[in-house]
């Protein structure tokens, strides 16, 4: 709301500067934006709250200053006499809809000649951000920013009835408002009618067909109340907001529409040559009370904290317009002023009073705490994960939640279907994401557009599908990308070149570090955004926990990347079951253990994980340790064969072990081999 | 005698000077040492020829100085072997880089979020996790803002029908902790919260918050105050002083903005708090009695606060970042300086 400090002069004193004023406004909850110069006059831009529509009026602002300063407020002179003993012209007003519109006051003018309004009334519309047009709508316009109650003007040699019937909108009816726009109304819009049809979309915006022009010497004018939230909905389905519309959704003044109909036939008769034709008609058929509130002084110091006293209290209520009776002792009953639509319970009558005491002379006290502090588990164990991978040298990332059509092209969801915004706000947020893979990737070529071609990065966060109810629902999901590195190269570490065992290697430690206590990683099937040949499925428990390998040649091709890129998508749920496993305890071993290595020549095709469930099915229960030491593919090995070097520990926790018993462990485990896979040993 | 031992000493020692390698060192050591011929096994033989009386001083003098010449030879050999060892050692350069160990990051907003955490738990508060993917009573209705109400305009919200939708704030972490505890209450609820915004330098249609909910007997907005200053001195700095003016939202009255002394002039007037000395930072109030009564809790028994943060903006006045993109870019950049 723009307010001109020269206009709010004329209602109330201003001694302070406007730095002074926009401070103190601002303690009293009227926050100022900014503050410009308009024709020479400071203009505060004042950013008034849903609840406060009294406040939208240089005279509600005036009322707020009168109070703060205790300063009287001074109204305009307005016509006192709105009626003449026989009407020129007659009319009627007929409310079809009392709950949409409990009061309707309506006034006939002629003798009017359109033109354009004074100087000094252009000067300040133009000040509070109004577009002067003529005379008699710049009439209806002033006194909305004057006095808060928007008015409308109908030209009435166009009403075909010479009459006004509120009443709600036929279904499916067109109508054409005064922006030149085709509007489609339905059956729960409130309209004015001319007994013909509709002629204003009711507090909204008036029609093209009875717009006043030059030619305009007879008007109507409209002062009426709508209800709020009628109102809101025809504005928010339309998609029209106006100065009516806003000020009538938020709460008007029903008292007002006398007031505001009486000085706008006063400046009509100023300043454009009318005459009231038409005798004010105040049809009211829904008498509303103002709002009646008992307050005790006891709740303003329970709610507050702070002691008011009863002078305070009523005088700071009674600045404010409210009336108060005494209802007992130290309580009263306060009668609201009717423009006062936020006022509802106790609890904002303290707010008034807080308002004036001043949030800051409250003082501050710590409550004692009886209660004890809970962790969220879920929390812990991200942090927890966040941790230790970022401590493998992998950089948190954040992003955006939503995905469009590419996304899911690109990586079609692996469970599930997306789940879409019914309202999006560009084609980017058209659907909520699927994966954590597609923002990965993304983040990995922004880098790379940047020089960086070493990416780490991990994220921790949720993606979203249908439920089977057609509910949209989350899940937490943990991600990671590696690509051109595991670790930065250097010259103790000249190649450092990132493949599918070092995106293995990190995740197995962050589910060692977080004890889960045992998974697997086994070949996986087809994987849409994954290369065939390196991926692979992480297993806890018997459940598959998430995927991970390197990422196919065709979007590796798609986005130009130029070097392979390693992901893995685990599902946090799955961890969450497993993870914390509690330590158990296992006695130190008294006796030395023995280590031996061996390689074995096997065919390319036989998995590591084949041989290593083979030999610990053997039963020896003193082999503690099995660990693949060397791979070797070449020359001295027959084509399609891979050598394996294991180091094999045993360790006997009754006795030192003999050299002939290792010796007899490896043997069983040679000859299995041999006997099992065809193989034997190559060297020792 | 005495003197004839302080004699044999001082040539040891000028002998011993002279020593420029093995060879002149094996020579000096028979010289001296040698079990048949050398200067003390000689001088010795004269202990025959003394008077009774005098043999255990001399014996004992020449004692002393076989151990002396011994000692000191054992020295000299010492220093020229370490002398040597050393003339065959390579110094390392200590000033080459070590070994590349790997060190990432942690995101900042998720820093500051599990920080924001730790504070409350220390203050005896439960932390919810709750649901992104939130009803329409949740984030609006529970919390006085029924459809049709002006204040949802301030929230413009992303629907995926007509009742489900991606939560606004972190607020309804205040009927949440309602339904499912019983006061005393202290709950808070961190994490990603959205709106329709556009994605430029001072927006993003998602962000982060943090909401807090008291609801206790007696509790009033002076206790709101000063778990808030509480708050703020812990997570910006002890010297921060804050101001609460009067605002409105739907779910609180009375309603507070809060501001708190401008981090980067320390309240002097600086272009970030627009020369005013103070920045907005959150929304507070006093649980308003719909809410409380909406959610089954007896409001003239109990009374409570509730303010709501966002982290992002914690984070930007902290750090001084000054597009919030960058938050959700990951340009590793960025992250690196976290």
């Amino acid at each position: 709301m723009k307010i001109s400090i020269e206009w709010l002069q004329e209602y109330v004193e201003i001694r302070e500067s406007p730095e002074k004023l926009k401070e103190d406004l601002s303690m009293i909850g009227l926050l100022v934006e900014s503050m410009t110069k308009v024709h020479g006059t400071h203009v505060l831009e004042i950013e008034v709250t849903s609840n406060r529509p009294d406040c939208l009026s240089h005279i509600g602002m005036a009322r707020e200053i009168a109070a703060l300063y205790s300063r009287p407020l001074k109204w305009p002179t307005v016509q006192a006499k709105l009626s003449i003993p026989s009407d020129r012209i007659p009319y009627a007003i007929e409310i079809r809809d009392e709950e949409l519109c409990p009061r309707y006051v309506g006034l006939v003018m002629d003798g009017i000649k359109v033109g354009t309004s004074p100087d000094w009334m252009q000067r300040r519309l133009e000040s509070a951000g109004m577009r002067p047009l003529n005379n008699v709508v710049d009439i209806t316009n002033y006194v909305l920013l004057e006095m808060g109650h928007p008015l409308h003007a109908f030209d009435y040699d166009v009403l075909r009835k010479g009459k006004i019937v509120v009443a709600r909108a036929r279904q499916g009816e067109r109508f054409q408002t005064l922006d030149g726009m085709e509007r489609e109304l339905d059956g729960e819009m409130l309209m004015i009618n001319d007994g013909e049809g509709p002629v204003a979309i009711a507090g909204v915006m008036g029609g093209m067909n009875s717009e006043i022009s030059l030619s305009t010497t007879r008007v109507l004018i409209e002062s009426a109340y709508f209800g709020p939230a009628s109102i809101r909905r025809t504005s928010k389905k339309l998609g029209l907001s106006t100065e009516a519309s806003y000020r009538f959704e938020r709460g008007a003044d029903w008292d007002n529409t006398v007031p505001a109909i009486a000085r706008t036939c006063s400046l009509i008769e100023q300043l454009a040559g009318g005459k009231i034709a038409g005798s004010l008609q105040d049809i009211y058929p829904r008498k509303k009370d103002p709002v009646r509130i008992t307050l005790r002084q006891a709740n303003t110091k329970a709610l507050l904290g702070a002691d008011l006293t009863s002078e305070f209290i009523e005088s700071t209520l009674r600045r404010l317009n409210f009336d108060l009776a005494p209802e007992g002792e130290k309580a009263w009953l306060v009668t609201c002023p009717t423009y006062r639509a936020d006022m509802e319970l106790e609890a904002d009558l303290i707010e008034e009073l807080a308002r004036f005491y001043g949030y800051g002379n409250i003082p501050a006290t710590l409550p004692p705490s009886k209660t004890i502090g809970i962790h969220s588990p879920v929390y812990r164990l991200e942090n927890s994960i966040r941790e230790i991978i970022s401590s493998q040298g992998y950089n948190e990332a954040i992003n955006l939640s939503f995905a469009n059509e590419m996304d899911h092209l690109e990586f079609p969801p692996l469970q599930g279907e997306r789940a879409a915004v019914r309202n999006p706000l560009t084609e980017d947020t058209q659907y909520m994401r699927t994966s954590l893979a597609a923002g990965l990737v993304r983040s990995a070529k922004r880098n790379f557009n940047y020089g960086q071609r070493l990416v780490r990065l991990f994220e921790l966060g949720k993606v979203y599908h249908l439920g089977s109810d057609g509910v949209p629902f989350e899940r937490n999901v943990l991600g990671i990308l590696g690509t051109g590195g595991f670790t930065d190269q250097n010259w103790k570490n000249p190649s450092a070149s990132f493949d599918f065992f070092h995106l293995k290697g990190v995740l197995s430690k962050l589910l060692q570090g977080v004890r889960v206590p045992s998974f697997e990683i086994e070949p996986a099937g087809k994987i849409p955004w994954l290369n065939p040949a390196e991926s692979a499925v992480l297993k806890i428990g018997k459940e598959t926990a998430g995927v991970l390998g390197s990422l196919s040649a065709s979007l590796e091709e798609k986005y130009k990347l130029k070097q392979p890129a390693y992901l893995a998508e685990i599902d946090f749920a799955c961890i969450e079951k497993f993870a914390f496993a509690p330590p158990s305890y296992d006695p130190l071993p008294k006796y030395p253990s023995a280590e031996r290595d061996i390689s074995i020549v096997v065919s390319r095709d036989l998995a590591f994980q084949t041989i290593h469930k083979g030999i610990l099915q053997l039963g020896i229960c003193e082999l503690v340790r099995l660990q693949l030491i060397d791979v070797y593919e070449g020359e001295k090995i027959p084509e399609g064969k891979v050598s394996l070097t294991l180091r094999l520990t045993f360790q006997d926790r009754e006795k030192t072990l003999t050299v002939d018993r290792v010796q007899d462990f490896i043997d069983t485990i040679l000859s299995f081999i041999h006997k099992t896979y065809g193989v034997g040993l190559r060297s020792i | 005698m005495s003197e004839s031992i302080d004699n044999l000493r001082r040539l040891f020692e000028e002998d011993l000077a002279a020593i420029d390698g093995m060879e002149s060192w094996k020579a000096v050591r028979d010289k001296y040492l040698a079990r048949e011929s050398g200067v003390i096994t000689t001088e010795l033989k004269k202990l025959r020829d003394l008077p009774k009386e005098a043999r255990p001083a001399f014996g004992q003098a020449m004692n002393q100085l076989r151990a002396l010449v011994e000692k000191k030879l054992q020295e000299r050999l010492d220093e020229a072997k370490a002398a040597e060892a050393s003339t065959k050692l390579q110094r390392i350069d200590v000033t080459r880089p070590g070994f590349p160990f790997a060190l990432g990051s942690i995101h900042p907003i998720k820093r500051l979020q599990s920080e924001i955490e730790q504070i409350f738990v220390s203050m005896g508060f439960q932390i919810f996790n709750l649901p992104e993917i939130e009803r329409d009573y949740y984030n609006f209705e529970g919390l006085n803002m029924p459809r049709n109400h002006p204040a949802r305009d301030a929230q413009d919200t992303f629907y995926f029908d007509d009742s489900v939708l991606l939560r606004t704030h972190c607020s309804s972490v205040q009927v949440h902790a309602m339904e499912e505890l019983k006061p005393p209450i202290r709950a808070i609820s961190t994490g990603k919260v959205y709106r329709r915004d556009p994605f430029d330098a001072t927006h993003s249609p998602m962000f982060y918050q943090v909401d807090v909910i008291v609801i206790e007997e007696g509790i009033t907005m002076g206790d709101l105050k000063g778990m808030l200053d509480v708050f703020l001195k812990r997570m910006f700095h002890s010297d921060i002083r804050m101001r609460l003016r009067p605002g409105f939202f739907p779910f609180v009255e009375p309603g507070a903005e809060v501001d708190i002394s401008c981090i980067f002039c320390s309240g002097k007037g600086c272009p970030t708090c627009k020369q005013s000395g103070w920045v907005e930072i959150l929304g507070a109030g006093m649980v308003h009695p719909k809410v409380l009564r909406m959610s089954g809790i007896d409001d003239s028994r109990y009374s409570g606060f509730a303010w709501g943060m966002g982290i992002d903006r914690v984070a930007i006045l902290k750090h001084g970042v000054d597009d919030i993109r960058l938050f959700f870019e990951n340009d590793l950049r960025f992250l690196r300086q976290f």
